[in-house]
């Protein structure tokens, strides 16, 4: 495929995205949560309810706006998270090497061993469904990929001679790893998190369907579809709308990735299982 | 070699004991117990004097130190404890369950390889074609939808609206329930098997080999033939093998909403019941099921690429 | 554990007229479905207390008492007559001589003494222990004093005389599924688990885990003629969604039906005749903890009742698969008063009373609740901005359910919503509110009111029933009056039916539990049924 292509159509759905989240208040016909009228229950699509309304009667189109924020969240915040703790051990543990760099490398071992879903479901069974419970589970469940990348793209610097020229000149680690090697390994790293992103609005959905996902009456796609998942026959666009915004959200953050990485390095082989 | 195999069998053994030091820890102090949830449904009222007895039986009565200690003496002589739920040995109840996992496993990843590994390969000999530009759109398509979400849209259209297939379960075991859940378990290894068969292909034709042959006079289908696909077929066999490693544990959500009987099904409906021997259990075999596939395939890997041993 | 097959058993569960005409058909399988859970816990049903196993029981076991749908009342099920003292307390039973156990072993009294022992033993931690501790001497054998239970003596083979420790009707306790009567005469109990064995119509065949059990016909089952059918298989299907997709493409006979489903199947004209409905004894309800300073005033705990549009959610979101609540008893309870009316709607009122309490600006209160659609976290949505009209907001506290029963019996709540059984025994259903209940035994709203015991206390020593009846009456209607919790509803169970299915009972306990012995299939099933 075109170098340009799945960075121009990832770039624009995830902006759709943004955008619906940032300017739900004002796009928004109604309350996500409070406009609820048991009387207008299950209502089809039409001028008023562009995309139909729920079991408790609120408007889906204001309720998949709202979402955009909470999945918005979920992405951005797990991944940070992700980023934060899979760069800090990647990268310390290439720098330091030894026992430091061992740990850290039984612990990414472990992480990688235990399926993501299943340990993101042991920490919210532990955390109790919610929104913050679910930025821990996922922020804790992804880094290791992120590590990985970071401790060999670190590795790989360390054997150019970039660190040894920048110790002769005294300088302390920490500003070695910020100023010489964080810059650096920044492009891949980048690129996990955006597909980290993805998968993270899919890990909420699945949460959800197992009945611990961020839990209503906030808005988010995954807690909607579960809901949905009972009515398809009787009020299909409460299941169709959801699944189509997570689905359009997640191919943008995929694609984006994907684009970046052909961006930044196009030799670099498909992405990482 | 043989050493070599060993090394990696032992590595993994750390690895087993930091999971199940960790799913321990994770869940005592997880909130909610098995004697509360007997009573979770309101169709009967709290018992105390009954939670209260349960607690003692089940040992929960005992300090955390003791539990783990417990714990931690079964498990070096490979016992996994006995259920809350059905007061049998855990390692019986994940017998009962893994062949139906296995099996939807097997089938999920026949699914993907059948449909994956011809598409990437074309898509790679034609880079830029349409048929290139539907199939990679389709894998990144694949990788972005919702499981159950899938699964609900295949379930509605194939059982109820076609009337093809049953919609659920095992049934007697045969073929025509394996259908749908093993199309949705193996929507995602199809995308990535796609994707990865696509990229390895490309690097072999790109490769200086490839286009020796080519100025060798070789013709095209010769090339294919000789050269990149017995090249590719390590990287598509390996990355089979990582994929069917990970499958079991990725099909908690499918086994759920097909009611598939595996043992992804029994380590939800424990968590929920709080049957924490058999969510331990789960999780471990789960754990050592992926170690040890991902170890067969690098020794796989190591016989046919010796440079892998050095590093 | 239904034996009575009676004129009114048919009509009230909606078989045409014209199959009364047809005689039973004999033979054939039927496709029932285990809709509680994606697994059988155990098959030993003395362990559990789940519904889902005892959808295995009712095929397999019986026990002393049987439940009489039709009739609503326990009925004698292993015995031909009792004989009871004027006391109340000494019952001797004269056992069933043509009843007989799977391995062939012929029922006598030692396995009822076997049984309750068995049951009673603290070393298993059963559910049914507290139902058997009505029987006199279970304290004492469970604390370990004695060996046997003093209130069980076997006079003969065929008769047992049981002493209770209070004059209760033990028929409540005693049909319980948990206190099934097993053989005494097999070594290892462990194979109880695994390969049960009873008294019931059938026979257990295979369990494949997680997928389905089956049994098949016991030929020398006690009433004659019976079972009609050669097999049944209990099909685990837990999902709502794929049970609905299951019964249309008729792979399964019958379908618990939750509310999308039961709007759904009333508007197709394919489905909608064959329903059947009935009221359950559950009241779905909102608790409120008098730790939370509001819920101490009476009129706060009003004002939220009558704030609430009940019937509305009732119909809209519940799609009347439930009748409003007007009170703790539900409408099949011999106590439940028709005339009482329950909590109006009336925003207005609801606003004055709080004025009157001091909380005209309102104030806020968290509802744990589990994601149960009935009475979970979707009504707590629903009820959000009905309340938040009169000035209280709600904020709902998902749990999941194995959480929601720890959080409300350990007192960790502000309020909660839950369903709980208020039947078929109303004094049982009552005693929930005796100040002397601990709060973590069904107390859960610790209330308190020495009206109310005195009624109670009244009722429980009564032994004429109109007069107790009428005592717990008086006692209902004072608690509804304080208002300790939201009296949301009463479950309306609904089961949809293949039209060749006949013999389906309307059992207000709990609707999933059919009579398999009774239950037949007609000539227009489908041909891998017959």
């Amino acid at each position: 495929m075109k170098l340009g292509f799945n960075l121009i159509l990832g770039g624009v759905l995830t902006a759709l995205v943004i955008l619906a989240g940032l300017l739900a208040p004002w796009l928004a016909h109604f309350d996500p949560v409070l406009d609820a009228d048991l009387m207008n229950a299950e209502l089809p699509p039409d001028a008023t309810y562009w995309f139909g309304t729920d079991a408790q009667g609120r408007d889906v189109y204001s309720r998949i706006l709202y979402g955009a924020q909470i999945s918005l969240t979920v992405g951005i915040v797990s991944q940070i998270i992700n980023t934060f703790i899979g760069v800090a051990l990647g990268m310390s543990a290439a720098y330091w090497g030894g026992w430091w760099d061992d740990i850290v490398n039984g612990l990414t071992n472990v992480m990688l061993a235990i399926p993501s879903l299943i340990f993101a479901l042991a920490v919210m069974a532990v955390l109790g469904p919610g929104l913050v419970s679910l930025l821990i589970a996922l922020g804790l469940t992804n880094w290791s990929w992120t590590c990985r990348i970071a401790r060999s793209s670190t590795l790989s610097l360390k054997s150019l001679g970039y660190v040894q020229a920048a110790q002769t000149l005294g300088y302390s680690d920490t500003r070695i790893m910020f100023t010489q090697i964080l810059p650096n390994i920044m492009g891949p790293v980048l690129v996990m998190a955006t597909l980290g992103m993805g998968s993270a609005v899919l890990s909420e959905a699945a949460l959800s369907f197992l009945g611990l996902g961020i839990q209503p009456p906030f808005p988010s796609w995954g807690s909607m579809l579960t809901d949905a998942r009972q009515m398809i026959q009787i009020a299909p666009w409460t299941a169709i709308f959801p699944g189509m915004a997570i689905f359009l959200a997640v191919l943008g953050f995929n694609l984006l990735g994907d684009g970046l990485r052909d961006m930044l390095d196009p030799h670099m082989r498909t992405r990482k299982l | 070699m043989l050493r070599f195999t060993i090394r990696r069998i032992l590595q993994i053994i750390p690895t087993i004991v930091v999971v199940a030091l960790l799913i321990f820890v994770i869940f005592s102090v997880v909130p909610g117990s098995f004697a509360s949830s007997l009573f979770s449904d309101g169709k009967t009222a709290a018992d105390p004097q009954l939670m209260a007895r349960l607690n003692e039986q089940l040992g929960l009565d005992k300090p955390v130190h003791q539990r783990f200690l417990t714990y931690v003496g079964d498990l070096a002589q490979l016992d996994l404890g006995t259920s809350f739920r059905t007061r049998r040995p855990v390692l019986e109840l994940i017998n009962e369950r893994i062949w139906a996992s296995l099996q939807l496993a097997v089938a999920a990843m026949i699914f993907a390889v059948v449909v994956a590994v011809p598409l990437g390969f074309l898509a790679a000999l034609r880079p830029g074609s349409i048929l290139d530009t539907v199939t990679m759109v389709g894998a990144v398509s694949g990788l972005s939808m919702p499981q159950f979400w899938l699964g609900l849209l295949l379930m509605y259209v194939f059982a109820l609206q076609l009337n093809w297939l049953p919609s659920f379960g095992y049934g007697d075991g045969s073929l025509r329930n394996l259908i749908l859940p093993a199309i949705t378990l193996g929507v995602t290894p199809l995308a990535l098997l796609a994707r990865t068969t696509r990229a390895g292909v490309l690097d072999v034709l790109n490769g200086d080999f490839v286009r020796t042959a080519h100025a060798k006079g070789l013709s095209e289908a010769q090339v294919v033939r000789r050269h990149v696909a017995r090249n590719a077929l390590v990287l598509i066999i390996t990355t089979v093998g990582l994929l069917f490693g990970s499958l079991i544990g990725q099909a908690v959500v499918i086994e759920k909403l097909f009611a598939w009987p595996g043992i992804g099904s029994l380590l939800v409906d424990s968590v929920a019941m709080r049957d924490i021997p058999v969510v331990q259990g789960t999780i471990l075999v789960i754990v050592v099921w992926f170690l040890v596939i991902n170890t067969a395939v690098d020794v796989i890997y190591a016989l046919v690429d010796p440079r892998i041993k050095q590093e | 554990m239904f034996r009575r097959f009676t004129l009114a058993a048919v009509l009230c569960a909606g078989v045409s007229g014209l199959a009364l005409a047809e005689e039973p058909r004999q033979g054939g399988t039927f496709n029932f479905t285990a809709p509680y859970g994606s697994s059988f816990a155990t098959l030993d049903i003395q362990a559990s207390p789940n519904t889902q196993e005892e959808f295995i029981t009712q095929a397999i076991h019986r026990s002393l008492y049987a439940w009489d749908s039709i009739n609503n009342a326990p009925v004698l099920e292993l015995a031909t007559g009792v004989d009871v003292s004027d006391d109340g307390l000494v019952y001797t039973y004269h056992l069933r001589k043509d009843a007989r156990f799977h391995n062939g072993k012929a029922l006598t009294a030692d396995d009822l003494i076997y049984s309750y022992k068995r049951v009673a033993d603290p070393k298993n931690a059963f559910p049914g222990a507290s139902y058997v501790a009505i029987i006199k001497g279970v304290d004492d054998f469970a604390a370990g004093k004695s060996e046997d239970i003093a209130g069980l003596k076997k006079i003969d083979d065929n008769t047992l005389e049981i002493t209770f420790s209070s004059p209760v009707n033990p028929g409540f306790s005693l049909m319980q599924n948990t206190t099934a009567i097993y053989p005494s005469n097999v070594e290892d109990e462990a194979t109880f688990a695994t390969a049960p064995v009873g008294l019931g119509p059938f026979r257990f065949k295979e369990h494949i885990p997680g997928s389905q059990l089956v049994v098949e016909k016991f030929e020398d089952f006690y009433e004659e003629g019976k079972p009609y059918l050669d097999r049944v298989n209990i099909i685990l299907m837990s999902e709502d969604s794929a049970r609905d997709v299951a019964f249309r493409n008729k792979e399964i006979d019958v379908s618990i039906l939750g509310p999308t489903q039961y709007q759904a199947y009333q508007q197709d004209d394919a489905l909608k005749d064959n329903l059947l409905e009935v009221a359950e004894v559950y009241t779905r309800n909102i608790g409120f903890n008098p730790k939370v300073e509001a819920f101490q005033d009476k009129r706060v705990r009003q004002a939220i009742n009558h704030a609430i549009n009940t019937p509305l959610i009732v119909e809209r979101l519940v799609k009347n698969k439930a009748y409003p609540a007007s009170g703790w008893l539900p409408i099949s309870s011999p106590a439940f008063d028709k005339d009482k009316a329950p909590y109006a709607f009336d925003p207005d009122k609801a606003k004055e009373l709080l004025r009157e309490a001091g909380y005209e600006n309102g104030f806020s209160f968290e509802v744990t609740a589990s994601p149960n659609e009935s009475w979970g976290v979707p009504i707590v949505e629903a009820i959000l901005p009905m309340l938040q009209k009169v000035g209280i907001t709600v904020k709902p506290k998902p749990v999941e359910s194995s959480a929601l029963g720890e959080a409300v019996t350990t007192n960790n709540f502000e309020a909660f919503i839950w369903s709980n059984q208020t039947g078929p025994d109303p004094l049982a259903a009552m005693r929930c509110y005796w100040s002397k209940t601990a709060q973590s035994a069904c107390n859960y709203t610790s209330y308190s009111n020495p009206e109310f015991d005195k009624l109670y206390e009244a009722a429980r020593e009564e032994r004429d029933p109109a007069k107790q009846t009428d005592l717990l009456r008086q006692a209902n209607n004072l608690v509804q009056d304080d208002a300790p919790v939201w009296f949301f509803n009463y479950n309306k169970a609904v089961m949809a039916y293949q039209p060749w299915v006949h013999g389906l009972v309307p059992n207000a306990n709990e609707l999933a539990l059919q009579p398999y012995e009774d239950i037949w299939i007609d000539d227009t099933a489908p041909a891998s049924r017959k």
